[in-house]
Parts: structure tokens; C-alpha cells; sequence
């Protein structure tokens, strides 16, 4: 296919998956007082700063903020390397029944979160983690390690078993062969990793709604959500404006890290 | 060179996996657990747990209503394989050794990184009869739209639609990193023999796709079995219980009806099914014959 | 590469401890029977949190309590979890909650602190009537205290009701004589919805046919599938054959379909006031009145009531904070700036009611010309309410013969009324 067809489908592509994400910042843009859903493509006025203020006081926002960036921010980390240390286990080390224990942390993720948010408030509110920032990085951590684990484990069978070889000749113990050939070696896919699960706590809202109360340790979209509802919620417009204060770290996070993307989650070629 | 035996680094093995199912074990077995044992009983959120043996799944599966909502997780998994990564290898494929490739998918990427409750309010706002579609339907003359989100089967179909919206992006990226790390050689020396196009897709690289296929078709498989988000803030379900996924009957259930038995009983069904499937699918990609 | 790993690894970390050694937080409640402090508050009305913590300067100086509010915007989630949380040692100190089949199920279970000794009082005191207090008393106790009442009236656009020289409708003939004035003006007058509020129609058509017709339903005696109730259903078809209700499938928020005039009526709570202020409309804008009797034999109009309790945990460590909150909430001094904070209509006459709209009807309603009945979604058990939510939402957007509709919910309730004998 010639290249020029290929960037205008492309283009036109990128230009359709763009128009929601216009028409969210358009309408979160308007005057409650004035919004009409009758001309939803036109932006009417720019009211945009005042609702995301309206959506800060109005949830006190403040507090969750820093909360929510512990929670994306050290629990991925610590899943992404234990995730990659199970693939280690499987593949380099050749554990026995391997399969079998990568099914097991695999089938992690499986089934609905509905279904384990009570029986985890319970036993959460027994042991006192509770409300705790401790019991939420934990609870997130755990449920990022089985994606990890998946696309680590897949990464490192692309890794020549020479490689292991090699350096247990020179005399390596497995901890200094994890840690510094291979988890360098898969640098960029634990990048990777890492903003993807963020991205996924930043927006976690169930966890946070069962198992936190306070406002300093809630995270950030369950403290938002809030807001959404009939009996006297906010305005449409504030809600979206909210939605885009939310999305926005996100966004900007994956803009900033392209060139990570770009490097390559490369299945490695030795 | 040494051969290492079946016994050699076993301990140190099991010390680099234990943390990894020690965590998942006690947050997410655990409580698992508790659900798959409310499934045998009746229990509605005060008083005690009764024992009621299989009376849960018997009412489950004699339920009408079960039928459809089994029929629509299956066509969220069916529509899921089709449009988010179906597209998303075809943008892999074309974004592949293109010149400024990674700002043409970045639009792609952009709804990934939105908040949840910014994507279900959206597409509601663009999809509701008199919606910002309907609205721009009628600039170009069409004035009697479909209602998207009241009649079945079109509603799931938008729906789905809405949850490629945000997925295509990520399993885009993911397929270009599988093919950016295709081994060059192979390459080269397919692309001396003559082949291109069609041929060197279906006889490079696809193959050399398949640890990566096997990664995205595998969760793709799960999230969609799981499907729960969308639908709720879209439809509930609705209207009637024309869109209701699994996920939302057991959700419906257990939070809504205070039916924690039943509720659960689907959670275990649901469970099950995607644990097969996936260790199906992945048994077979992942096999050591696969793997290059 | 592998510095950069292990630099992450300490911030990771030293984050980790830093946030355990500042995470343990708690809500400060105070101890056993203490009658002053900070109450742990639980509210499904999240939206509503600003008010309630508006109303602490009040209740700080009036009884040295305030409280701190936790506030679910999910329904569904929030009483999963106040349930839940009577099996653990953070039973609320104060939550909201439903009164009907709801209430019931935590008085049978004890879960919940009596009130009687408070409602007494209120009574005593003129701060509430006694036809409230039969919601809230189970076998001759009372348990809760209302936290607040909404009457389900008929909002309506002024401006559309002046441009087509319609006035107010006192009867139900009048009152299709304006819908289908309205409709051959081109205006659709009703609004409706296939999600969640899809009930409120068929409440008032029940309800002002016949009252007894509609206790039936609560107490089962009555069964969905009665013909009373089909023919009922078949008015109800009537109208939407003729096109007088909104389309369904609109997600439009309704105060803002009122205001740009896709439609000229809303049938909701009086709450809604504060919804209607939101998206920009004053009084000038839109009106309200009691919907008429669908049969003009009854001498009382029926009105839909919700009243959303306040409630202690039984067996919370801040019940007695609990209670005296309680006592103290249904007080005039307590409602009036409840009132002042929140809007709506106030159950306790004593109390000003700073809208003078609302006031207007409020003080109409509460007279001699109408009767109460509980609302739907409070008035039916549980799991009927689901199905019939779901039905009604479903002949909304496709209205058709009502019986499929009508069984489907008739099974709900047999299932229910047959587990309630066992």
C-alpha cells in the first residue's frame, strides 16, 4: 500500500477517534445556567475553568490528589517487578510446573472485582486496613501483578536461554542475573507496564469506593463520582469538567512517554 | 556449556514467584473463595449465610433470562475480537515503518488515558435520541436515526463500539511492538524472495505475531467476559434486560436485589468460563512449538 | 538502566513507609456513650454533603455535635456496604437509608437504635405529624428519624404553559385537555425516561384510581396482572399512542430538557427544585402543582410521599452521639436550616421553608384535600422493584400490549410473596 494512502486513512482515522474527546471538552466548557443539549458540537462559551473550580470545592478534591498519586505511583511500580520476577521464575529459571503457577497468577484477573469487594471490606475492616493508604496500595499492587506477570513472562521467552547460561558461567547468583541483566534488558516493557497499570489505578474507582471513607484517602475518581447523580448532582457540564481534570495527569503522562512506546516493547533478539 | 537439570534453581525459582502468588493468593483467592461459598448458600447481607447446596445454579440456569444475558457476553466477546483488536492490528500494520507513526496513533491513544466516568457520559451524550449523532445525522439530512441505545441488538453493537473507542488504542501499541521486534533477517531475506503485501503478512508476520497475539486476544478474552462499566453507565442493562451482560445480571443481584447467593453463583459461572477459555487459548499459543 | 531501577525501587519504597506512617487515618469518633463530638455520617446522597456539613455551625452551637460525612453516589454500592459494615466494628454512627420494605429488614434484624422516646417528643412538640410516624414504626416501635420528606408533584414550564394560553388543571379531565392541547401545539408534554424513575405514571395512576388498589399491590393481595391494573396500563398506553410523552431514549438530564423546552411537564420529587436551580431556572420559570385524580369520586387527592430516615446503628460505639443528633435534627431551629441549606419541602411544620413556592404547596399538601401514600420504589419489596423499574422502562420505549410487561413483574412478586410464607 503507498505510503500517502496509508497516512490519509490514518488521518482521517485519527481525526474520527478524536471528535468524543472534542465534544467532552466543548460541553464541559459551558455555563450550566445555559447549557442546552441542543448544540452539542458548538462550543458556547468557555466556561471551563470556573467548572473544574466548581468541581474541586465541590468534592474537595484536593485531599484525594496526592492519596491517588501514591496509589499509581508505587503500586504498579512494586507490581511490575514482582510481575517480572514470576516471569523470570517461569522462563529463565524453568520452574517446575511452570504453566501451572502462571495460570494461578494469571487467573488473578479473571473474575469481576465486583464479586471480592465485599468479602475484601470485610476482611480488610477485621485486620484494621481499613480507610488506610497501606491497605490500598496493597489491594492495588496485587491486582496489578497478574497483567505484569502475563506480558513479562511472554517478554521473557524472548530472551535466549544463552543469555542465562552465559552469566551463570561468569559465576552470577539469580538474584544479580535478575537484576541486572534482566531486568534491564526489559527496561522499556516495564515502562510500559507501569503506565498502563497507573493509568488503570488513577481511574480505579470500586476499590476505592469500598474500601476507603476518608477524603485524604480516597482516590480521586471515586471521590468525583460523587458527583454524577440525579438526587441534586451537579450539572452535566461540571461533571465533564471534572472528567477532564481527572484524564488530565493521565493523558499528559502518555504524551510525555511515546518515546518509551517508540523504543519498543521488543520481545528481545538475542 | 552446563545442562541444567530439572532441580537446579528450583528454590531460587519458587523464591522469584512466591511473592507474585502470595499477593494475588490473599487479595484475590481469598475473597474469591468466600464468593464461591456464598454460591451455595442464601444470604442477603444481615444475618447469616444458609447452606442451600445447588438450589443457586439450578435457579440460575432455569432463569429466561439467563440465556440472553449469556448470549450478549458472547457477543461482547465476538464484537471485542472483531473491531478493538482487529482494528488494532490493522493500525499496527499500517502505522508499521511509517514515518511519524507514533503521533498518527497517539489520537488512538488519547481515550485510554480518560477517566471512566468521562467515557460513559460522552458516549450517553452522543448516542441519546436528540444526541450530539442524532444531531449531526440531521445536518445531513437524516432525520429518523435508529435509537441507539433503547433497540437490541443495535444497543450492545454501540455499545461495543464505544468500548473499541477506547481500547483500539492500546492494542495498536501493543501489536506494533510486536512487529517492531520482528528479527530483521527473515524479513529482508522474504522481502529479496519477491513477497510482499498479503503474502508476507500471512507467512512472516503473522506467525512471528503470534506471542503477542497470544497476549492481546488472551485479555481481550477476559475484559470482555467481564464486561460491566459501559453498559451500566449506558444502558443498566436496558431497556427491560435487552443489553444486560453476565457481569450486570450478577452485579443486579448481589447489589441491587440483595441476592448475594445468586449473585455469587453467576460470579463462580462466569469464572469458570473465562478460566477455560483462556487456558485453551493459551495452552495452545503459548506451547513451546509456538514459540520461535 | 539498573540504577535507574533501583532508585525507583528506594522512592518506591521509602514512599511506602512514609505513607504507612501517615495512611492509618480514621474518622475521629468519640467513645461509647458520649453525647457531643464528631459523628461519623454515611449518606447516599453524596450531592448532598455540602449541605449536610453547611448545617454543623447550627448543630454545633445548638448541641455541641458535628459531623463528617461520607458520602456514596451509588445507591446499590452504599447499601451493600452499610450492611456490610453492621458485621464490623464500623456500624455507622448515623446513615441514610429507605423506609419500607428496607427499614424492615434491619428493625426485624436489630439492627438499627429505637427512636420511640424522640418521636414522642416530636409529636408532643408539634415538629411532626403523626401520619409520618406510621412509616416509621414497626410492631407499636420507632426506629429513625426522617431525615427529609418530598412530595411527587407536576413541575411545568411557565413560559410554555403562558405561550399557549393553558392554565394550571385542578381536575384530570383538565389536565388531558392540556396535554393534548399541548401536543396539537406541537409540544410534547410529558417527560419520561426508560432509566431508573420510570415508575412514578403507573404510581399516580394506581394510587388516584383507587387507593386500596394500590395498597394491594404492597401487601400482595392485588396482583399485577388484576385488570384494574391492566386497564390501568391501557390509559397509560393511550397517552403514549397519542405521542404526549418524551422519547425514552433521551439521556438528556430533565431540568435541562424543561428549560430548552423539549417537553412541558416533569412528574418528580419536590427535591427537584434544587435541580431545576442548578441548571439556571427560578421560580419566574417553572411552577409545580398536585397531579389531579385520575378519578374525581375520591374526596382526597393521593399524593406520592418519599421520606428518606436517618438511622443509628444499633450497635455502633457513637449511638448515643447518634441519637441525640436525631432528637436534635427534627427540631424547627435544625429543619429551618436544613431547609435554608438544602430547599425542598420540610416535614416539620414549625420549620421555614425558604422557598415560597415550595412553601406554597407544601402547606396544600400537608392539608385536608389530600392523601399520602408512600412512593413506589419504598412502598414494594425489593426485588419487585427491580423487575418492575426494568418493565415500565421497557414499555416506555416500546409501548405495546401492557400484559407481557404486567407478568414478568406479577413473577418477581409471586417469587417474593412465596419466599415472605416459608
Amino acid at each position: 500500500m503507498s505510503r500517502i494512502i496509508r497516512i490519509v486513512v490514518l488521518v482521517v482515522l485519527g481525526l474520527v477517534w478524536l471528535v468524543p474527546t472534542y465534544l467532552l471538552v466543548v460541553n464541559a466548557a459551558k455555563d450550566p445556567t445555559t447549557f442546552t443539549t441542543k448544540q452539542s458540537w458548538i462550543p458556547t462559551d468557555f466556561h471551563l475553568f470556573q467548572n473544574i473550580g466548581d468541581a474541586l470545592t465541590l468534592s474537595g478534591l484536593g485531599n484525594s490528589i496526592l492519596s491517588t498519586a501514591i496509589y499509581s505511583i508505587v503500586s504498579p511500580a512494586i507490581a511490575v517487578v514482582v510481575g517480572a520476577a514470576a516471569g523470570f521464575a517461569i522462563v529463565a529459571l524453568k520452574l517446575r510446573r511452570g504453566f501451572l503457577w502462571f495460570v494461578v497468577i494469571f487467573g488473578g484477573t479473571v473474575f469481576p472485582l465486583q464479586m471480592i469487594l465485599l468479602p475484601l471490606f470485610d476482611g480488610y475492616s477485621r485486620v484494621g486496613l481499613y480507610d488506610t493508604r497501606i491497605g490500598m496500595v496493597i489491594v492495588y499492587t496485587a491486582i496489578s501483578i497478574p497483567f505484569s506477570a502475563f506480558v513479562m513472562r511472554n517478554f521473557f521467552t524472548g530472551v535466549a536461554a544463552s543469555v542465562f547460561e552465559a552469566a551463570v558461567l561468569d559465576g552470577a547468583t539469580t538474584w544479580r542475573i535478575f537484576t541486572r541483566m534482566y531486568l534491564p534488558i526489559a527496561s522499556s516493557a516495564l515502562v510500559a507496564i507501569f503506565i498502563l497499570q497507573a493509568t488503570f489505578v488513577w481511574n480505579d474507582l470500586l476499590l476505592g469506593l469500598t474500601l476507603t471513607q476518608s477524603d485524604d484517602i480516597r482516590p480521586i475518581v471515586t471521590t468525583l463520582s460523587g458527583m454524577q447523580s440525579t438526587y441534586g448532582g451537579a450539572q452535566m457540564s461540571t461533571v465533564l469538567a471534572a472528567a477532564v481534570l481527572v484524564s488530565l495527569p493521565t493523558v499528559i503522562l502518555f504524551l510525555c512517554t511515546q518515546k518509551f512506546f517508540a523504543k519498543g516493547l521488543a520481545l528481545g533478539q538475542y | 556449556m552446563t545442562t541444567r537439570t530439572a532441580t537446579t534453581y528450583q528454590w531460587s525459582a519458587r523464591g522469584f514467584v512466591a511473592p507474585g502468588v502470595i499477593l494475588v493468593a490473599v487479595l484475590l483467592y481469598l475473597p474469591l473463595l468466600w464468593t464461591v461459598y456464598l454460591s451455595f448458600t442464601h444470604y442477603d447481607g444481615l444475618g447469616d449465610p444458609q447452606w442451600v447446596g445447588l438450589d443457586n445454579y439450578v435457579e440460575m440456569f432455569t432463569d429466561p433470562g439467563f440465556v440472553g444475558s449469556a448470549l450478549n457476553t458472547l457477543l461482547w466477546v465476538v464484537g471485542t475480537l472483531i473491531v478493538p483488536v482487529g482494528v488494532g492490528l490493522a493500525i499496527a500494520l499500517l502505522t508499521w515503518n511509517l514515518g511519524g507513526g507514533i503521533w498518527l496513533r497517539l489520537p488512538l491513544l488519547i481515550p485510554y488515558a480518560l477517566s471512566g466516568i468521562g467515557v460513559g457520559v460522552i458516549w450517553s451524550f452522543i448516542l441519546s435520541s436528540g444526541g450530539a449523532l442524532d444531531q449531526a445525522l440531521a445536518a445531513i439530512g437524516v432525520t429518523d436515526p435508529p435509537r441507539w441505545l433503547i433497540d437490541a441488538p443495535l444497543n450492545t453493537v454501540v455499545m461495543i463500539i464505544a468500548a473499541a473507542w477506547q481500547g483500539v488504542g492500546v492494542n495498536a501499541l501493543l501489536f506494533t511492538i510486536g512487529l517492531q521486534s520482528i528479527p530483521k533477517e527473515p524479513l529482508e531475506a522474504a522481502r529479496i524472495d519477491g513477497a510482499n503485501g498479503l503474502r508476507l503478512f500471512g507467512s512472516i508476520l503473522w506467525p512471528m505475531l503470534r506471542p503477542l497475539t497470544a497476549v492481546v486476544v488472551g485479555l481481550s478474552i477476559v475484559a470482555s467476559l467481564k464486561t460491566f462499566d459501559i453498559v451500566w453507565s449506558m444502558t443498566k442493562g436496558g431497556p427491560g434486560t435487552v443489553s444486560e451482560t453476565l457481569a450486570l445480571t450478577m452485579y443486579k443481584d448481589t447489589f441491587v436485589n440483595s441476592d448475594y447467593g445468586l449473585g455469587s453463583a453467576i460470579a463462580v459461572f462466569l469464572t469458570i468460563v473465562t478460566l477455560v477459555a483462556s487456558i485453551i487459548y493459551l495452552r495452545q499459543q503459548l506451547s513451546p512449538k509456538n514459540e520461535i | 538502566m539498573t540504577s535507574r531501577r533501583t532508585l525507583v525501587t528506594a522512592v518506591a519504597a521509602l514512599t511506602v513507609v512514609g505513607a504507612a506512617l501517615a495512611g492509618c487515618s480514621g474518622s475521629s469518633g468519640t467513645a461509647g456513650g458520649a453525647t457531643t463530638g464528631t459523628l461519623s455520617f454515611y449518606t447516599d446522597k453524596a450531592a448532598w454533603k455540602p449541605d449536610f456539613e453547611s448545617l454543623n455551625a447550627t448543630s454545633k452551637k445548638d448541641a455541641d455535635i458535628t459531623v463528617k460525612t461520607t458520602g456514596y453516589s451509588d445507591a446499590n454500592q452504599y447499601d451493600a456496604f452499610i450492611k456490610q459494615s453492621f458485621r464490623t466494628s464500623k456500624s455507622p454512627g448515623l446513615f441514610t437509608w429507605h423506609t419500607g420494605d428496607s427499614l424492615k429488614q434491619l428493625v426485624d434484624d436489630g439492627l438499627v437504635a429505637e427512636t420511640t422516646d424522640i418521636w414522642a417528643k416530636a409529636v408532643k412538640e408539634g415538629w411532626v405529624s403523626e401520619d409520618l410516624r406510621t412509616s416509621y414504626t414497626f410492631d407499636g416501635k420507632q426506629y429513625c428519624v426522617p431525615m427529609n420528606i418530598a412530595y411527587w408533584v407536576m413541575f411545568y414550564n411557565k413560559k410554555t404553559f403562558d405561550q399557549n394560553d393553558i392554565t394550571v388543571p385542578t381536575t384530570w379531565d383538565e389536565l388531558n385537555q392540556v396535554a393534548a392541547t399541548l401536543k396539537s401545539k406541537g409540544v410534547t408534554p410529558y417527560y419520561q425516561t426508560s432509566q431508573l424513575f420510570t415508575f412514578q405514571w403507573f404510581q399516580h395512576l394506581v394510587a388516584s384510581t383507587d387507593p386500596d388498589l394500590y395498597k394491594g399491590l404492597e401487601d400482595g393481595t392485588v396482583k399485577y396482572t388484576d385488570p384494574r391494573i391492566v386497564d390501568v396500563m391501557n390509559t397509560w398506553l393511550d397517552e403514549e399512542k397519542k405521542g404526549w410523552f418524551s422519547d425514552a431514549g433521551s439521556s438528556t438530564d430533565p431540568a435541562v430538557g424543561l428549560k430548552q423546552g423539549d417537553f412541558a411537564m416533569i412528574d418528580f420529587g419536590t427535591w427537584y427544585a434544587g435541580n431545576l436551580a442548578g441548571a439556571g431556572m427560578t421560580t419566574s420559570d417553572y411552577g409545580m402543582f398536585a397531579i389531579p385524580a385520575v378519578n374525581s369520586a375520591l374526596d382526597k387527592t393521593p399524593v406520592a410521599v418519599e421520606s428518606g430516615p436517618l438511622c443509628v446503628a444499633a450497635k455502633s460505639s457513637q449511638k448515643a452521639l447518634g441519637l441525640k443528633y436525631s432528637e436534635w435534627w427534627m427540631s424547627a431551629d435544625a429543619q429551618s436550616a436544613w431547609n435554608k441549606a438544602h430547599g425542598d419541602v420540610a416535614f416539620n411544620p414549625k420549620a421555614t421553608v425558604s422557598d415560597p413556592a415550595l412553601a406554597k404547596i407544601g402547606t396544600e399538601i400537608a392539608g385536608p384535600d389530600y392523601q399520602l401514600y408512600d412512593r413506589f420504589f419504598e412502598a414494594m419489596p425489593t426485588a419487585v422493584v427491580t423487575v418492575a423499574l426494568e418493565q415500565f422502562g421497557a414499555f416506555a420505549a416500546n409501548p405495546g400490549d401492557p400484559k407481557p410487561f404486567l407478568q414478568k413483574i406479577q413473577d418477581a412478586a409471586d417469587k417474593y410473596w412465596a419466599s415472605q410464607k416459608k
